[in-house]
């Protein structure tokens, strides 16, 4: 019953938070259920790494847990938690300064744990059908969030959020169809079903035809909500509009889930028709990605909008690491998953301590000399920034260097030369950015920072958590990334 | 299954599936805001005709469902949610959308050429009907021009409804029962939630923007 008490945990908090009336129960519930998660997950990543090769199945097959759901599902959970943590003093600050209403403050709790709950379905169900319909889900319950603060600019990033979502499920969902069709090897009769592992199973008999075009439709479709360029226009809106917490969900672990989804269809056509075609997309599309996003970083002018383009970078580095195919680079590629899901959201915890301290998130308000006026953000900032530029001694730094050395021991050299240029050019804009930002004398009368306990906890565990694991990554925590990555080859 | 039964189907599908492309090209052209709702009801009706025609001639029970959820959900439900919300705003009739109407017309014609020489190569796929996957297509790339072509946000719902159909129809004709259940009510669910939350992001836009011009949110650049 792990599975389901998995996806039941931040269900019932987001309903019981319907009706919760205390704010203190409201903010407990929340992080209570986000901690069972994590515990669970980690249950789960016991399980699932003491029978490799195996998957845990419940409900008949419905719910299925291999070792790439496992890691997703620890992923979600560790962020998750981190967000349940830094909300609360946050929105108190925010309901303090009339920032919020009551009403809002209200359906940020509880639509947080219905997000969640999708995101947990998506990795969790093994229909490939009601994967959709909960990449979907996620999608409406975010929408929400990021227009939570009902500004014109918040509106308009909704918007363009929900649009460009909604067209591109639509094309997702259509190539699950054309996914569904090919299947069909036995013309006349009815399926038996439409779970992911029924269908490996006998993709070699699937129609080669349908099932390129279905990788397409599902590539544009899974990657518009992954950020995918030149899909990613709603991004960069999205997550800067959208209030820190949020911000942090959806680029920490939101665009993972589209990511995960896109995986399991990039398996099944790998399987179908060999590697080629779906690894080479993936390989475009990851390496568009990360060379459009470094001159919008350089150029960028908003704290938010410049970390949402690392964040379109990152996920072209995991794209293309997972196109190029080589177990090194695939084993990369998962590594960086969690160190991204690790650092991300500090980033955006710290832009939101900034903003409540500044009022703006434009560089050039902020002034310089953040060191002076904002002591322990600022520390955790440049910590962060550190990390998420691949500087030793945080796992990017190594989750990088597996993906470029990959590539040079794979015969793929070039595009390990595009992936070092493209990151070089982020490394440039985000440490010009912030040195300029975070150095110098203090500009004006800036107030001092009040900071509580658990917004601190919030920022510097999950970098705590990230440095140890880089100094000292577990044996079963390898051992499970290594199954992740053995199932992307195709070896499940 | 009788053959003959299940020729005189596949007529009747490929007849219905034709006026929903009627429809569609209506749509395009159709400039007061209450008819386009209408008119995508009729659209959905004729999806929910086309599945309790498989239903009927494969004796399929689960199409059946498939039909009744859709008259319930996109015939009543969502054009009386859309209709209500344009009653609450009080916005003004005209769709005024971007390109006029004679060349949207034209354009939605090129479109639907395109549709059949894209689909022609799989059309031997098809399992209902004939063309009905062309029609499908058609259905997609129409209603993406609709949403481009036009400002008002109940408009471009609407455009994105009318691509779902198309989908949906695309689900029928290449997989002769649909898919299974559980997908299509939840499909069904999400269709359904997902209008009631634009209806609350519009009610939003609206109430700070003083308009429902989606062509005015052009704050937020690179």
């Amino acid at each position: 019953m792990l599975l389901t008490f998995i996806l039941c945990a931040p269900l019932l908090a987001g309903l019981l938070n319907l009706f919760a009336r205390p704010r203190r129960l409201v903010e407990l519930l929340n992080l209570a259920a986000f901690a069972g998660v994590l515990f669970l997950a980690l249950e789960l990543f016991h399980a699932v790494v003491a029978a490799p090769g195996s998957a845990r199945t419940e409900w008949g097959e419905f719910l299925r847990a291999d070792a790439l759901s496992a890691w997703m599902v620890l992923l979600i959970a560790a962020v998750s938690l981190a967000t349940s943590l830094y909300a609360a003093p946050y929105f108190r600050r925010d309901l303090a300064g009339a920032v919020v209403s009551e009403r809002r403050w209200r359906e940020f709790y509880v639509l947080t744990p219905l997000f969640a709950t999708g995101m947990l379905l998506v990795v969790l169900v093994n229909n490939l059908g009601v994967m959709w319909i909960a990449v979907e889900a996620t999608a409406l319950s975010s929408v929400l969030l990021v227009a939570l603060y009902n500004r014109q600019t918040s509106l308009e990033a909704a918007w363009k959020y929900v649009m460009l979502g909604g067209l591109g499920l639509v094309l997702a969902l259509f190539g699950t169809i054309l996914t569904y069709a090919a299947a069909i090897v036995h013309p006349g009769r009815e399926m038996a079903s439409f779970n992911w592992s029924s269908l490996l199973a006998i993709a070699p008999q699937m129609d080669h035809h349908l099932m390129t075009l279905a990788f397409i439709f599902v590539l544009v479709g899974y990657g518009t909500k992954a950020g995918l360029a030149p899909m990613h226009t709603w991004l960069p809106d999205a997550h800067s509009e959208a209030p820190s917490p949020t911000s942090a969900m959806l680029s920490g672990v939101s665009l993972k889930i589209a990511l995960y989804a896109l995986l399991r269809f990039h398996i099944l056509t790998s399987a179908c028709l060999g590697s080629g075609v779906s690894c080479s997309l993936l390989l475009c599309f990851g390496l568009f990605s990360m060379l459009l996003a470094g001159p919008f970083i350089l150029m960028q002018k908003n704290l938010k909008r410049m970390l949402a383009y690392s964040s379109l970078e990152h996920v072209g580095l995991i794209c293309a690491a997972v196109g190029m195919n080589a177990p090194l680079t695939i084993f990369g590629a998962m590594l960086h998953m969690g160190c991204h899901a690790l650092t991300k959201p500090v980033l955006f915890f710290a832009a939101g301590n900034i903003h409540q301290q500044y009022h703006t998130l434009d560089f050039r308000r902020i002034g310089s000399g953040l060191m002076r006026s904002m002591p322990v953000t600022a520390l955790l900032l440049t910590l962060a920034a550190v990390a998420i530029c691949g500087m030793p001694p945080f796992g990017l730094f190594v989750s990088e260097l597996m993906v470029i050395a990959g590539g040079f021991v794979s015969q793929q050299a070039w595009v390990s030369v595009v992936i070092l240029v493209s990151l070089i050019i982020v490394f440039c804009g985000v440490l010009n950015k912030f040195s300029g930002m975070l150095l110098g004398p203090a500009s004006g009368a800036a107030p001092r920072e009040t900071l509580s306990v658990c917004n601190v906890a919030a920022m510097s565990l999950p970098l705590a958590a990230l440095m140890l694991f880089t100094f000292h990554l577990p044996d079963s925590l390898r051992k499970l990334m290594e199954q992740a990555a053995a199932i992307i080859r195709g070896s499940p | 299954m009788n053959p003959l039964n299940v020729q005189t189907a596949s007529n009747l599908i490929t007849l219905l599936a034709s006026f929903m492309l009627v429809l569609q090209l209506l749509l395009a052209v159709q400039s007061m805001l209450v008819t386009n709702i209408r008119l995508f009801a009729l659209q959905s009706l004729l999806l929910a005709a086309i599945a309790a025609v498989v239903g009927y001639a494969y004796g399929a029970w689960h199409v059946y469902v498939v039909a009744l959820l859709t008259i319930i959900g996109k015939v009543f439900f969502l054009p009386w949610l859309l209709e209500r919300l344009v009653r609450q705003i009080k916005i003004e009739q005209e769709v005024r959308p971007f390109v006029n109407m004679p060349a949207s017309m034209l354009i939605c014609g090129s479109l639907t050429v395109l549709a059949y020489v894209v689909a022609r190569p799989i059309t031997s796929l098809e399992r209902l009907g004939s063309n009905t996957l062309a029609v499908a297509i058609a259905l997609l790339l129409t209603g993406f021009f609709l949403m481009i072509n036009r400002r008002k946000a109940i408009t471009q719902v609407l455009a994105l409804l009318t691509m779902e159909n198309g989908v949906m129809l695309a689900a029928i004709a290449l997989t002769t029962y649909g898919m299974p259940l559980v997908v299509e009510i939840g499909i069904f669910f999400d269709v359904v939630i997902a209008v009631m939350v634009l209806g609350i992001l519009v009610f939003r836009i609206r109430e700070t923007f003083a308009s429902m011009d989606v062509s005015k949110l052009n704050q937020l650049k690179w």
